[in-house]
């Protein structure tokens, strides 16, 4: 499903000197394989997960989907894949503020076309699912970050993407909740999806087919 | 879109000062220009004659008084369809009020013949009537006459001492009628016989007492050609050619139109900066929320296209409140003015949509802009920009 090769990334940092990254990373993820990336903080994990989720361009390298290489296609077939192929849950949730929790769930299906009104039914049952659903008209402001995290996950998985990508998507969620995430995330592997977690707390790892960790700007 | 037009509260106030100063300064100049254009249609709509000599009244032509006699002759030019004596003098002959663009005048017309002016057949009346042939002491003022005194029809009016019953006011025609007092010619006549006693010296007939007269022509001619047949035939005569006096009146006020031209340039440039600036900065304000979309999948042309939608309902929300504000503004200071006979702002329906129009399209301009900046940085960056 998934296959980076020799991904490079580095930025700016001071005095014009670069920093890099990601120093030539390798990573392939079958479908239903669920694969665990920790490293310290700092590491390159967010970076990692940008990269193969088409977020921002590698300086070197490749990111294949569905066998396709994307890395270098035009950005309308990037745009594509981000919505067909991908389901993103963001470490900070980035929700949007100015609509419901609803709304911001839906929003994932509005720029892959379909059914506007089944996407609608597809929200609010994983709103249900998830336990947010009696805050379905809320804003983000006004939500815990529990809720806002599990309204992430929601609205990562509701054009039911055949690739998940999730930075660090129990941290904010008491064990509970936390329990029910990461029940869902095996189960949208056993289900053939393939998942990509990172963290950098241990929890998640027992979860995993595959635990990476990626160092010095390399998975080990 | 409440929670979303809430968030662009503050733009769409600083789009709405920015068009409210703009559309001030048009409805400013609308009003300018409505007073040239009238005055030009009125100098278009007929020839005015007076008599040879310096001038004694006031008005469209310089010259002296016009005997009863020459106005016989001139009514039998060939062409002429009318003649309609005349006596115009100002009200207040202090050197402030002559000096002003706005002074305040009384017409005296000859009610036994038709109104020649082609262009104005007959004043429009809002309140009342128009004089009739055999009114007395009788006066029809204009609006911002009646205004600055507070008059209406039945109302009492003294001019020279003299008491005037107020029988209509005309409609603001925002020009010249509308600080005119018309009054019988007879009356005209006592009122510059009043105003100017040295009059009474002169052996005139009571018929030769006019400042001038309106010539009107058939239909199938040429003003100008009328008017330069006059001023052949008739001798002792000051002809005015409707064309060359329109010519005159668009130079004397060239310094006006100049400085609206320049005060407008100004208003569209300031006002187009301060708008398309506002919107521009108001979509890299939400850069976060365009990077979350385009990590869904939001292609350049959805994101465009909502950006789009976003900016004109912001631009036209921020421009109609932006008119709203000026009109109220606007209509306050008229109610203020209108006291001293004055009516500095006149809001048109093209100076509304126009406003409009450009808050539209410089905010459409500034969001494809804008729009283009956003879309061509990868999602990743938008976030950690609008972070």
């Amino acid at each position: 499903m998934l296959r980076a090769v020799g991904l490079v990334k580095s930025f700016a940092g001071l005095h014009g000197a670069r920093v890099r990254v990601l120093a030539g990373v390798d990573l392939a993820v079958a479908p239903g394989e669920y694969v665990v990336i920790t490293g310290a903080s700092g590491s390159g994990k967010s970076t990692l997960l940008n990269l193969v989720g088409l977020l921002e361009d590698p300086d070197a390298g490749e990111v294949w989907l569905a066998d396709r290489p994307l890395s270098h296609a035009s950005r309308g077939e990037k745009s594509r894949a981000r919505g067909r192929l991908i389901g993103y849950v963001f470490q900070s949730f980035l929700l949007v503020a100015s609509l419901t929790a609803l709304d911001n769930v839906c929003l994932a299906a509005r720029y892959v076309g379909g059914d506007r009104a089944a996407a609608r039914r597809r929200a609010l049952g994983l709103l249900e699912q998830f336990g947010v659903a009696h805050r379905r008209d809320h804003y983000p402001p006004q939500l815990s970050g529990g809720e806002q995290q599990r309204v992430a996950y929601c609205r990562a998985m509701l054009n039911d993407p055949p690739l998940l990508l999730a930075d660090e998507p129990t941290g904010n969620l008491d064990a509970e909740q936390a329990g029910a995430i990461r029940e869902a995330l095996r189960r949208r592997a056993r289900s053939g999806g393939a998942v990509v977690v990172v963290g950098h707390r241990p929890e998640p790892t027992q979860d995993a087919d595959r635990v990476l960790t990626l160092t010095e700007g390399v998975l080990k | 879109m409440s929670r979303l037009l809430r968030g662009y509260a503050f733009t769409v106030t600083g789009i709405a000062v920015g068009v409210a100063g703009l559309t001030a300064l048009g409805a400013m100049a609308e009003r300018i220009v409505r007073f040239v254009d009238g005055g030009d249609r009125f100098v278009r709509g007929q020839i005015s004659v007076a008599g040879q000599g310096l001038g004694l009244g006031t008005g469209f032509t310089g010259g002296g008084l016009l005997p009863a006699a020459k106005i016989r002759e001139i009514a039998r030019v060939p062409g002429v369809a009318g003649v309609q004596a005349q006596v115009m003098l100002p009200l207040d002959t202090s050197t402030s009020q002559f000096l002003t663009l706005t002074q305040e005048l009384i017409l005296g017309l000859d009610l036994s013949v038709p109104t020649p002016n082609r262009n104005y057949r007959e004043l429009p009346v809002a309140a009342g009537r128009f004089l009739r042939p055999g009114d007395r002491r009788a006066v029809v003022v204009g609006a911002d006459f009646a205004s600055a005194r507070s008059l209406r029809p039945g109302g009492r009016l003294s001019l020279e001492g003299r008491p005037y019953m107020v029988v209509g006011v005309l409609e603001r025609m925002l020009t010249a009628p509308d600080r005119f007092a018309v009054v019988p010619l007879e009356d005209a006549r006592e009122l510059l016989l009043a105003k100017d006693p040295i009059l009474l010296n002169l052996t005139l007939g009571r018929g030769d007492l006019n400042t001038g007269a309106a010539v009107g022509w058939l239909p199938a001619e040429d003003g100008d050609a009328v008017a330069r047949r006059i001023a052949r035939t008739v001798p002792g005569v000051n002809v005015t050619i409707p064309s060359e006096l329109s010519r005159v009146l668009r130079s004397s006020t060239a310094f006006f139109s100049a400085l609206l031209v320049g005060i407008g340039a100004l208003g569209l440039v300031i006002g187009g900066l301060s708008l398309s600036n506002t919107v521009a900065a108001a979509v890299f304000e939400r850069i976060r929320d365009f990077g979350i979309k385009r990590a869904l999948g939001a292609s350049d042309r959805q994101l465009g296209g909502e950006i789009l939608r976003e900016a004109l309902g912001v631009s036209l929300a921020g421009g109609a409140a932006g008119v709203a504000l000026a009109v109220v503004l606007g209509v306050a200071v008229n109610a203020h003015v209108a006291r001293r006979g004055q009516h500095l702002f006149l809001f048109s329906p093209r100076l509304v949509v126009g406003a409009l129009l450009f808050s539209a399209v410089l905010g459409g301009v500034a969001a494809i802009y804008a729009t283009s900046r956003v879309v061509r940085l990868p999602p990743a960056e938008a976030i950690r920009r609008g972070a």
